[in-house]
């Protein structure tokens, strides 16, 4: 295993056993991935796929039954390991009797950071998340947006090389998702790696460059969500098909859908949709729309979860 | 980012305990009871000593005590707040104390608290010592506001009786073991706050060992009562060494204070066993 990677796991289980041990059930089934160090990543999969167990095994939350975690290299058991990384963990509930501030500056001491540089960067963090002016309010007063927010910039304030986010934007109105992004994007820029497990997979698809899909326990698919979603031939709408020409096309293309008035025709080939473009002028059929039939990561996920 | 020392994380999450104690009004309430104890001595009770006697005592004007020897009556008014202490007080502070393990528990901050470079023995350490802090310093409070009290009125300086603090302090340590360990075990403040009291009222029934020989019939039932006597934590002697401490007469036997301190210090640490292999 190799500090190269921010997180590396090799057959990585987790299987939880019912009272008396009667049951087992396999959250995680024998995962290994690997995290290059700089990448943003999404961890993508249905409710109960493990992906929480997942997560909480590199933090040391959940011990492993089978196989090993390193986090920079180092064994993710070991207390060092974590320090270099930020997490901010789903549904979370930070103590009411904290005041932003308090909260920010109780995280950071555990995490290692000296008295005076807590003084200088809480509240540079409580601007950074558009919070300067809560920084004295009690917890309780906040928001759950703003708590979210004031989440990420504990996560932060050790400046961590890896962070590790869990569901970031759960609760976040819209102006508070694109600020949470353009945090994560300079972020990336300066080299730290982003871990993102997250059920929203429009916000995957925007921000990360590698995803794996986890379907009960294991690893169904990972990739580059670029060649994931990269376009994989031609789709051919149009309006008031005769009917003789319905069954032709249908066989020639790869796929096709019928809404409404409006046939649609997916084709592997740029020749094969061109050649269905003369076939429906020639017919006097409107074309209603041409462009690259790519998949949405929605798609891909889709696909590989339901087959 | 400097590498904390283990000792400083532990005095950093004890902080925390401490922060989330006072932020309870159970220890506010204990407080308020320390100061109205304080208050009572001090502004109600009217002391007049004449040459070494207590010529009167009066509380509202009406007489309580009448020419009764001063050191005495000291000593008896020492004795019964060392008793306070041992029952209520004690009672108090395993009710206020016996959240603070299921709080720290939930699932979004033991996750959140294990994800930083912190060993889980810190955690529960953190919480044992922030929270005998918080009633450590009350039982400071009280026992030195009563003792300043009864010396300014009375000229009696009777150092014994702050002995309570280091006996008031070393019971409490003792049932706080047993509240973590159930908080550990269970996520339970109710079951914690049930058990330890369960504890503090056995306690004074399984110290009659003489009697228990004399009345139960079977050698069986005999042994177990011994073992129970043995093992748990004997809260009614330390209670009665307190006592014997203040009253100034011997102390018989220190078995209680060692035999309980093993108690404790296997509590503790089968605490923080279980709670190192626990899956959060």
């Amino acid at each position: 295993m190799s500090a190269d990677f921010a997180i590396e796991t090799e057959d990585l289980s987790k299987v939880y056993r019912t009272a008396l041990r009667r049951r087992e059930i396999v959250a995680v089934d024998g995962v290994s991935l690997r995290v290059a160090r700089g990448t943003s990543f999404g961890l993508l999969g249905p409710n109960g796929a493990g992906k929480t167990t997942f997560v909480k095994m590199l933090l040391s939350a959940v011990h492993p039954t089978g196989g090993r975690a390193r986090l920079f290299g180092r064994d993710a058991r070991l207390p060092e390991a974590r320090r270099p990384v930020g997490y901010l963990p789903e549904n979370h509930r930070f103590p009411t009797y904290f005041t932003g501030s308090g909260m920010l500056d109780f995280y950071a001491a555990l995490s290692g950071v000296g008295r005076r540089e807590r003084r200088r960067l809480i509240p540079e963090l409580l601007e950074r998340v558009g919070l300067e002016r809560w920084g004295g309010a009690r917890l309780g007063k906040y928001s759950k947006g703003m708590l979210q927010r004031l989440g990420l910039a504990q996560a932060l304030i050790h400046s961590p090389e890896l962070l590790i986010l869990d569901e970031p934007s759960d609760g976040v109105d819209p102006v508070g998702r694109i600020r949470i992004r353009e945090i994560l994007r300079a972020l990336e820029s300066r080299g730290v790696t982003i871990f993102i497990n997250s059920h929203l997979l429009m916000e995957v698809e925007l921000f990360c460059r590698e995803v794996a899909i986890l379907d009960r326990g294991r690893i169904a698919l990972s990739g580059a969500v670029k060649e994931l979603t990269a376009a994989n031939g031609y789709r051919v709408a149009a309006a008031g098909v005769p009917a003789d020409l319905v069954p032709e096309l249908r066989a020639r293309a790869a796929s096709w859908e019928a809404n409404g008035g409006l046939e649609a025709f997916s084709f592997s080939t740029r020749e094969e949709a061109n050649a269905a473009i003369d076939r429906l002028r020639a017919a006097g059929c409107p074309i209603d729309s041409v462009r690259p039939a790519g998949n949405t990561l929605e798609e891909v996920f889709v696909k590989t979860v339901h087959g | 980012m400097s590498k904390p020392s283990m000792a400083k994380t532990a005095a950093v999450l004890a902080a925390d305990t401490f922060r989330e104690a006072i932020s309870n009004w159970i220890f506010w309430g204990l407080f308020a009871l320390s100061t109205a104890m304080i208050g009572f001595f001090l502004l109600l009770l009217r002391i007049d000593v004449v040459e070494g006697a207590i010529a009167t005592v009066s509380l509202f004007g009406q007489s309580l005590v009448r020419g009764r020897d001063v050191n005495t009556f000291v000593i008896q008014v020492h004795a019964a707040v060392a008793t306070f202490l041992y029952s209520w007080g004690m009672a108090l502070a395993v009710f206020a104390s016996s959240g603070l393990i299921p709080s720290v528990l939930e699932p979004g901050r033991i996750s959140l608290l294990l994800s930083k470079p912190v060993r889980r023995w810190q955690i529960v350490a953190g919480r044992y010592l922030g929270n005998l802090l918080v009633i450590s310093l009350n039982t400071c409070y009280l026992v030195a506001g009563v003792w300043l009290v009864f010396g300014w009125k009375t000229g009696v300086w009777r150092t014994q009786f702050l002995w309570t603090i280091a006996t008031t302090i070393f019971i409490f340590a003792v049932l706080l073991t047993v509240v973590i360990w159930i908080g550990v075990v269970f996520e339970s403040s109710a079951l914690a706050t049930m058990v330890t009291l369960a504890l503090m009222v056995i306690s004074p029934i399984l110290a009659q060992t003489r009697i228990a020989e004399k009345l139960l019939s079977s050698e069986e039932a005999r042994a177990l009562w011994r073992g129970l006597y043995y093992v748990l934590p004997k809260i009614y002697d330390l209670a009665r060494m307190t006592l014997s401490i203040v009253r100034d007469r011997p102390v018989e036997s220190l078995m209680p204070v060692w035999s309980s301190a093993i108690f404790a210090a296997l509590a503790l640490g089968s605490a923080i066993y279980i709670f190192s292999r626990r899956d959060f």
